[in-house]
């Protein structure tokens, strides 16, 4: 489990805790494969809505480190824990 | 004349309603088959209306008209080349956002379109107030408000496309405009591409350019490679401004505009209590009901499934049975009767008594939870396990049919999203016990050793599933994926959609399976008739009788399990001359599991085999079957050993 500091805002999306909500800052591909490197699973979650500054919230997470079922743009989206590590968002502050 | 024929195509995301809107459009008048060379499906139907004859063409659900699935690039090129007279693009009102993002791209791609606001009883329920002309008059195009599931709004939305088709009237969408830096390249990119014949418009190609996509650019590379340097420096500049991939700005910035037309053509009504439709998502995705649920269920799927399929098989084969006297009457009972009879007759009952039975209420049984949206449930709670052998949840789905057929269950891999995942997937189906081996299973050893054998067996099928599923995953090149799933609220499925997926299926199996069992049981009546048999047997012996410790007549029973797996129980009954084989020399308990657990692993059947090779081509096909040949015989060897020395 990733330990959140106080000044680093910028998480992983499976750092949130169950219904939290963070801004999404980036993602970080895997290996990248030159220029179109945005053309794999990084350009798939765009499309699924999850862009930068966008509003994601977890809802749960399923049990034994499955994946995270997440809110964004109105839809639920279940995402696989690996992808969802590689997901940074900053805490919305209440 | 030619004038009356019409082509409309309908696109739009997945589990937005466009196959039960496909279906009220065109009845029964339509048929499934592939995109040419592809694994792709194409649906199309044909309707009559104020005296056209309308083509109806189905995209695949997609989500962009990018190039991350073959699904997305077939239906961008077929509305760029092919130009349909019209596009309606099906669009899920309690999502509208998402969809919007679609129909963005569909704009972009300059083709007449009109909008089908579908699902908007569930938006309502959702407490999401649309209104319909304001998002018009954003939009620039129809839009026409629909609940396909109740047929409301179907008859206006085809007024309206041949409307707009009869008028020739120039619907302007609106143009969809990016971020000023981003529109300056768009620009000059524009105009380098406006000079060369392309099948897509200059803009699209030009966005395309910059978001680096690759279709546009080899194609665009192969007229003329300056352009495509171009754009990449100007993509790298808009990089560098925006510390973000051009193709994640250019990204965010269409789902910009898509947000502000939906924020402003929707209303949101405080969300009152959790609907009915929530509480159930909930209930069937917690740790504890979520699993017990499912559990609970697939249990009653398998045990319903196999009490029907068992009662209904041999309803269907004692009838099919009833006429052999007829036919030997008619052919004789010499070879022209056994070819008859035995090859021809009898393969088509062997494919009727096991695809009817089994397979078609696992279709209507997996469609109906597909379609009410707890399937993406299942592959939810499933996801970490598939994880293990490198596939994700949707990879369940497949393996779940498996244990009906193997046959739907290679053909079910296609909703894996890489070539390697679908032949992972198709793989570790051919793995698993289906109905066939599961008369063995329970036929042999849970009758003659009771049933605690047989589910041992089952849970040796689990873990060699495992063991050799990681395998696979180790040997096969490329980068696991992960789940990225759309979980869409549930709904009542419609089942007249249903039913007509069961029906395409069930032929698309019977189009595979059928000739194969035919030329296969010809094939080895021709080898009875011939003599042949017992010579193979002997051939054959120093695997079955030396190396696995088996009655050599085994080696025949084998010969005819490549046909249908229960087979091997069937011809070693008629072969022994008796269905009691606790009291056949030489076939005790050790034999009995060893045979069992041969039957069970030596080669996919020959209908699988042929699914195999349809969808990954022959020398895939033949490597699995080799290698599960291998596997088994080992297999049977060790476990023989390891059995007698527990003994």
């Amino acid at each position: 489990m990733e330990r959140r500091s106080s000044e680093e805002l910028e998480v992983p999306l499976t750092a949130l805790k169950d219904g939290e909500t963070g801004i999404l800052t980036s993602i970080k591909a895997g290996r990248g494969r030159g220029r179109g490197r945005g053309w794999g699973f990084e350009k798939r979650l765009m499309d699924m809505g999850l862009t930068p500054g966008t509003r994601v919230t977890v809802v749960k997470s399923a049990p034994f480190h499955g994946p995270l079922e997440i809110l964004v743009r109105g839809s639920r989206l279940a995402l696989g824990r690996g992808m969802a590590e590689r997901i940074f968002v900053e805490i919305e502050k209440e | 004349m030619t004038k009356r024929k019409l082509v409309i195509a309908l696109a739009g995301n997945a589990n937005v309603g466009k196959s039960v809107l496909f279906n009220h459009l065109t009845g029964l008048h339509q048929h499934i088959g592939n995109w040419p060379g592809k694994t792709v499906e194409r649906a199309e139907g044909t309707l009559r209306f104020k005296g056209y004859t309308i083509d109806i063409v189905d995209l695949p659900g997609i989500y962009s008209l990018s190039t991350y699935s073959l699904e997305e690039l077939i239906s961008r090129k077929y509305i760029a080349v092919e130009r349909p007279d019209i596009v309606i693009n099906v669009v899920d009102a309690s999502v509208l956002e998402r969809n919007l993002f679609f129909t963005l791209q569909l704009i972009e791609l300059e083709t007449p379109i009109i909008m089908a606001l579908n699902q908007m009883d569930i938006a309502k329920r959702k407490g999401i107030e649309i209104d319909a002309e304001k998002l018009e008059k954003l939009l620039g195009i129809p839009v026409i408000p629909t609940v396909a599931i109740k047929g409301i709004g179907i008859f206006q939305l085809l007024e309206k496309a041949v409307d707009i088709i009869e008028e020739r009237r120039v619907v302007k969408p609106v143009e969809v405009k990016y971020g000023e830096e981003v529109e300056k390249r768009i620009a000059k990119v524009t105009k380098m591409v406006e000079g060369i014949h392309f099948w897509y418009p200059p803009r699209y190609v030009a966005v395309k350019l910059l978001e680096g996509d690759e279709e546009i650019e080899r194609e665009v590379s192969r007229i003329d490679q300056q352009i495509v340097s171009t754009a990449e420096t100007l993509a790298e500049e808009i990089e560098n401004l925006h510390g973000h991939s051009c193709s994640t700005v250019i990204t965010s910035e269409r789902y910009e505009v898509a947000g502000c037309i939906a924020r402003e053509a929707q209303k949101l009504v405080s969300p009152i209590k959790p609907t009915m439709e929530e509480r159930l998502h909930t209930i069937t995705t917690h740790k504890i009901t979520g699993y017990s649920i499912m559990a609970f269920s697939l249990l009653l799927i398998f045990y319903s499934v196999f009490t029907f399929g068992d009662f209904s098989s041999e309803l269907l084969s004692n009838f099919f049975y009833g006429w052999e006297p007829f036919f030997a009457s008619l052919f004789g009972t010499g070879i022209v009767g056994k070819l008859v009879w035995g090859g021809i007759i009898e393969g088509i009952v062997a494919g009727v008594t096991v695809a009817l039975p089994y397979i078609v209420p696992f279709y209507i049984i997996l469609y109906f939870l597909e379609d009410s949206g707890y399937l993406s449930r299942i592959a939810f709670l499933m996801d970490n396990a598939m994880h293990k052998i490198g596939l994700h949840g949707k990879a369940f789905i497949p393996v779940m049919l498996g244990y009906g057929c193997n046959v739907p269950a290679c053909l079910g891999c296609r909703i894996m999203e890489t070539d390697r995942e679908r032949l992972l997937a198709a793989f570790v189906t051919t793995l698993v016990p289906c109905a066939a081996r599961t008369v063995i299973i329970l036929g042999l050893v849970g009758k003659f050793m009771g049933i605690q054998w047989a589910l041992m067996l089952y849970v040796i099928d689990l873990l060699i599933i495992f063991a050799l599923g990681r395998l696979a995953f180790k040997t096969l090149p490329g980068e696991p994926t992960a789940l990225i799933m759309e979980m869409h609220d549930y709904r009542v499925p419609h089942l007249k959609t249903v039913l007509k997926q069961t029906w395409f299926r069930l032929t698309e199996f019977i189009k595979i399976a059928f000739p194969l069992i035919i030329v296969g049981s010809l094939a080895i009546k021709f080898a009875e008739v011939l003599g042949l048999l017992e010579p193979i047997a002997d051939i054959l012996s120093p695997i079955t009788v030396v190396w696995l410790g088996l009655p050599a007549i085994t080696g025949i029973t084998l010969i005819f399990g490549v046909l249908r797996k229960e087979l091997t129980l069937v011809m070693l009954a008629t072969l022994l001359e008796t269905t009691n084989f606790a009291d056949v020399q030489g076939f005790g308990p050790v034999q009995m599991v060893v045979f069992t657990l041969v039957a069970m692993f030596y080669i996919p059947c020959i209908a699988t085999i042929g699914a195999l090779v349809r969808e990954f081509g022959w020398k895939k096909a033949l490597f699995i079957t080799f290698f599960e040949i291998v596997f088994a015989v080992s297999l049977g060897g060790v476990a023989l050993r390891l059995l007698t020395l527990m003994a």
